[in-house]
């Protein structure tokens, strides 16, 4: 199997020269294609900025990421966004849906970038609409939809064009356990039948154990990380919370 | 942290967002002072015409008052909103309501009286300027000087500090209302929930469309002679006036919004930049605010119109003049002339005469008039109207049996017509003689006061006027029975020549006439006129600007997290930016066409009561207006990109 992400030695700080603040402190990761990662770790512990730099949002301090093979922190930032539209998908906790578009406007946006044909952009929303059962909504204003079906027109818009890599940060941040598990299940389906790549960032155990690979953080480098191999769901969200137990809590340093 | 520092500090953080507010202020203040000094000023106070112009710039500087007053408010109102975060925060830090509006009004007087002291200097510094425009619009000769008048600067100082009452006023009851919960939330509750397009609004759409039509259709059709009466004028008018403005209101309630949903239901959701960043606006934004949109496309609708049509009859006087008098000069007594062409000679101007016979001759038009007014005290199938003999008219030669109109003015050409042809009758003391009547020309031969302001002269053949002449009805000969025209041969003598005319000690004179007197006077009261209605014009081009800018500030903050899902979607900063550059089109685009449109069919309907030139003027006027507006469209722009940039 091919790495469609490789990273090496990240790291990233904030500040100047004087008040250095160091955030990610020279981690590597790669991540398969096809495969569902999830990242965990606690408040602080630098998830949120380890997916904010691998999706080129953010600039790293050090270090190099590749995906598909491109460099990219050597990049252009318009270059960059010319990646981002091609070969990237998002899924945020406060969705970030365009209040102003419809359901179906807001799924087919990145399409409308990488210039798509509005035949092809129809048939690839038909194909979604229907495993993510956002068929009966797609004429519908964000505010006048549940959050559920919210994050599922995220997951929709972030799936559409078929990405090398889809980066979910805390998807099932703010939905209630029913919603999250439903969405869950539809991503864990995506990622099977559509062979996506996924990477999410989550503090939630359960959340976590749909994926078949956990990376923990702590302190701005990779704790540890847990393979679900071929264990089922509930023995391996029993591994994790064993593994956050352990990782978790404060560690007084003096 | 004093009170004092945070005062400072704010001022610092709150100067480099309102500096247009601050602009705006200025050049209130500076416009304010400087129309003021006009009115103190000594040198247009010895001007001859001083009354008319000192209540004129009296006039104009009370509107100036209200314009600035409700621009100010406004603005503050959306600047006070912007920072109920701080406002909310202060409270819940412990501070009282009355130590904030402290704070407030602390912060609000330095800017305030900044801009005062700046915007008195500049109105200063620029009134000399301003009162040469004055006098070279009026064609007044005066020697414009720079005073500092402290009249002005007292009366100023007064009104601007009634205004920062009215300012804090507002402010007073807006903190008063507001609890610490509410302030938090002041900016989200603003735009209505977005919904999708219902029945109601499609109604609205499509009525608004057909009231604005409507109205324009009516405008075109006022003056055709459909409506010939006073009270029906009048009525139409007010018909025109309320279709077009509830037209315009439902129009940014319904319109924009259905059409350009049905726009966008043909792209099945398939939206490209351009339409996702204008959507927003388009179909959300403009309803919530149809109301300031409506009242700013009026009122500039207005400013157009009237700046216009005062253009037009400026740009016009000399041709008005030219038609109201057609030679240079004219005279009606023969000693006058006599006296009038030896002066001429003696200074010595080289000039040509003209001697033409009038009579005044009664004239029943029943089988040629199409219409006229039913109700005045004015009867058109039988007027009294100056008649000449074709002999003296080089372009004008008629048979015994004919006669043709001419020189009818185009403002009584909308309330009466005539056929292009048919049967007159010439009523005389004794006979009636009938004469084929040929039609209209254009040429104008004698001055309007032979005519009573404007009604046709008739030439007939040399014969008939003859015929006439014997025949003729004393008790009707009210106006002079010859004229003399003079015509220099160089037009540059001619205010020159016009001096002399006027100095002359000719004898009481109905036919007395100068053309470039005609000319000047008209330019003068025209002068004026423009130029108190170009600066109210400018003054609120530049307020409405402003506001709509601050909107447009308010509309891009309010987008933030808009621009930052689309950078991380991969749109990138040109993307976006050339998507903004829509977007503005449209927000500028669309009040400025559909005032440029109100405009304009105002003026078209009735611009020939004030001049001969329509296109010329107009054009100029509402380039000069697109310009300025387009100015606050580029400044949005360039203040969305600094939002874009640092959105990711």
């Amino acid at each position: 199997m091919t790495n469609v992400l490789e990273a090496s030695k990240i790291q990233k700080s904030y500040g100047n020269k004087f008040m250095k603040q160091d955030v990610l402190m020279g981690i590597d990761v790669s991540i398969a294609r096809g495969e569902f990662i999830s990242i965990m770790g606690a408040s602080g512990s630098g998830k949120t900025t380890l997916l904010n730099v691998l999706s080129s949002i953010d600039r790293v301090s050090g270090g190099s990421i590749k995906i598909e093979g491109q460099e990219m922190t050597k990049q252009k930032e318009k270059q960059l966004a010319e990646f981002r539209k091609r070969h990237l998908g998002f899924i945020f906790q406060e969705y970030n849906l365009l209040d102003t578009l419809t359901v179906k406007e807001n799924v087919l946006l990145p399409l409308s970038i990488a210039k798509v044909s509005k035949e092809e952009a129809t048939a690839a929303f038909d194909a979604l609409a229907d495993e993510l059962g956002i068929r009966d909504i797609q004429d519908k204003y964000p505010n006048e939809i549940s959050g559920g079906q919210k994050q599922r027109t995220s997951a929709a818009r972030a799936f559409v064009h078929n990405p090398s890599i889809i980066f979910a940060d805390e998807p099932t941040g703010a939905l209630d356990s029913k919603s999250a598990s439903d969405l869950l299940n539809k991503l864990s389906d995506l990622n099977q039948t559509r062979e996506a790549t996924i990477a999410m960032v989550t503090h939630d155990p359960v959340a976590a154990s749909y994926s078949s690979r956990v990376i923990f953080i702590r302190d701005g480098r990779i704790y540890t990380q847990l393979n679900k191999g071929t264990e089922s769901r509930q023995s391996f969200l029993k591994d994790i919370m064993k593994t956050q137990g352990v990782l978790g809590g404060v560690h007084y340093e003096h | 942290m004093s009170i004092n520092h945070m005062i400072l500090k704010n001022l610092k953080k709150n100067l480099k967002n309102y500096y247009l507010y601050v602009f705006a202020l200025i050049f209130s203040v500076g416009l304010y002072f400087s129309f003021v000094t006009l009115q103190y000023d000594p040198g247009v106070d010895n001007m001859e015409t001083s009354a008319k112009m000192t209540a004129a710039i009296k006039a104009a500087s009370v509107m100036l008052v209200v314009i600035v007053t409700v621009f100010l408010v406004y603005a503050n109102s959306i600047f006070i909103k912007r920072r109920g975060k701080e406002i909310g925060l202060f409270q819940l830090i412990g501070m009282t309501k009355g130590r904030i509006f402290r704070i407030l009004t602390i912060e609000n007087l330095l800017i305030y009286i900044g801009s005062m002291i700046i915007g008195i200097f500049v109105g200063f510094s620029f009134s000399k300027l301003i009162q040469m425009v004055l006098f070279k619009a009026t064609g007044i000769d005066g020697v414009a000087s720079l005073n500092f008048s402290s009249e002005a600067f007292v009366q100023t100082v007064i009104v601007f500090f009634a205004i920062f009452g009215v300012i804090m006023l507002t402010n007073w009851i807006f903190i008063k209302a507001q609890s610490i919960l509410a302030l938090f939330r002041v900016t989200s509750k603003t735009e209505d929930r977005i919904k999708g397009i219902t029945i109601r609004e499609i109604i609205m759409g499509v009525l608004g469309l057909v009231l604005i039509i409507t109205g324009y259709y009516v405008s075109s059709k006022m003056f055709d002679g459909d409506f010939s009466e006073m009270t029906e004028l009048l009525i139409v008018m007010v018909f025109i006036l309320g279709s077009v403005i509830v037209g315009t209101y439902l129009f940014y309630k319904g319109s924009i919004r259905f059409v350009a949903n049905l726009l966008r239901k043909r792209k099945e959701g398939y939206l490209n930049i351009n339409d996702v960043l204008s959507l927003s606006s388009i179909m959300f934004r403009m309803k919530s605010n149809s109301l300031l949109l409506t009242i700013i496309t009026t009122v500039s609708a207005l400013a157009i119109a009237l700046s216009s049509l005062s253009y037009i009859s400026y740009y016009s006087a000399e041709k008005t003049a030219k038609q109201n008098i057609p030679d240079h000069f004219s005279l009606s007594k023969e000693q006058n002339a006599t006296l009038f062409e030896a002066e001429l000679k003696a200074k010595g101007y080289e000039f040509t005469t003209k001697e033409l016979d009038i009579l005044q001759v009664t004239v029943l038009t029943k089988d040629i008039l199409e219409k006229q007014p039913s109700s005045t005290a004015f009867d058109a199938s039988e007027m009294i109207l100056p008649v000449i003999s074709d002999e003296n008219i080089t372009d004008i030669d008629v048979s015994p049996k004919e006669a043709v109109f001419t020189g009818f003015s185009k403002i009584l050409d909308t309330v009466i017509s005539f056929e292009n042809g048919g049967i007159i009758q010439l009523k005389g003391k004794e006979d009636v003689t009938a004469q084929n009547y040929l039609g209209m020309k254009q040429d104008y031969i004698l001055p309007y006061t032979y005519s009573d302001g404007g009604l046709p002269t008739v030439v007939v053949d040399q014969t008939t006027f003859a015929a006439l002449q014997k025949d003729r009805d004393e008790e009707i000969q009210d106006e002079p029975l010859t004229y003399i025209g003079f015509n220099l041969q160089n037009d540059a003598k001619l205010p020159e020549a016009t001096d002399l005319f006027q100095s002359l000690a000719f004898e009481d004179d109905q036919g007395k006439n100068s053309q470039y007197e005609a000319f000047v006077q008209q330019k003068e009261n025209m002068g004026l006129i423009m130029f108190i209605v170009g600066f109210l014009g400018l003054t609120f081009l530049i307020t409405s600007g402003c506001i709509l800018y601050f909107k447009q500030m308010n509309e891009g903050e309010e987008e933030r997290p808009n621009y930052t899902v689309l950078r991380k979607l991969g749109f990138t900063q040109t993307d976006l930016s050339r998507g903004i550059r829509g977007k503005q089109l449209v927000n500028f685009g669309i009040p400025l066409v559909v005032g440029l449109l109100h405009g304009y069919f105002a003026v078209r309907s009735g611009w020939f009561f004030f001049g001969t030139e329509l296109y010329t003027p107009m054009l100029m006027v509402m380039g000069i207006y697109t310009l300025l507006y387009s100015i606050f469209g580029g400044l949005s722009v360039v203040y969305y990109k600094k939002v874009i940039r640092e959105a990711l």
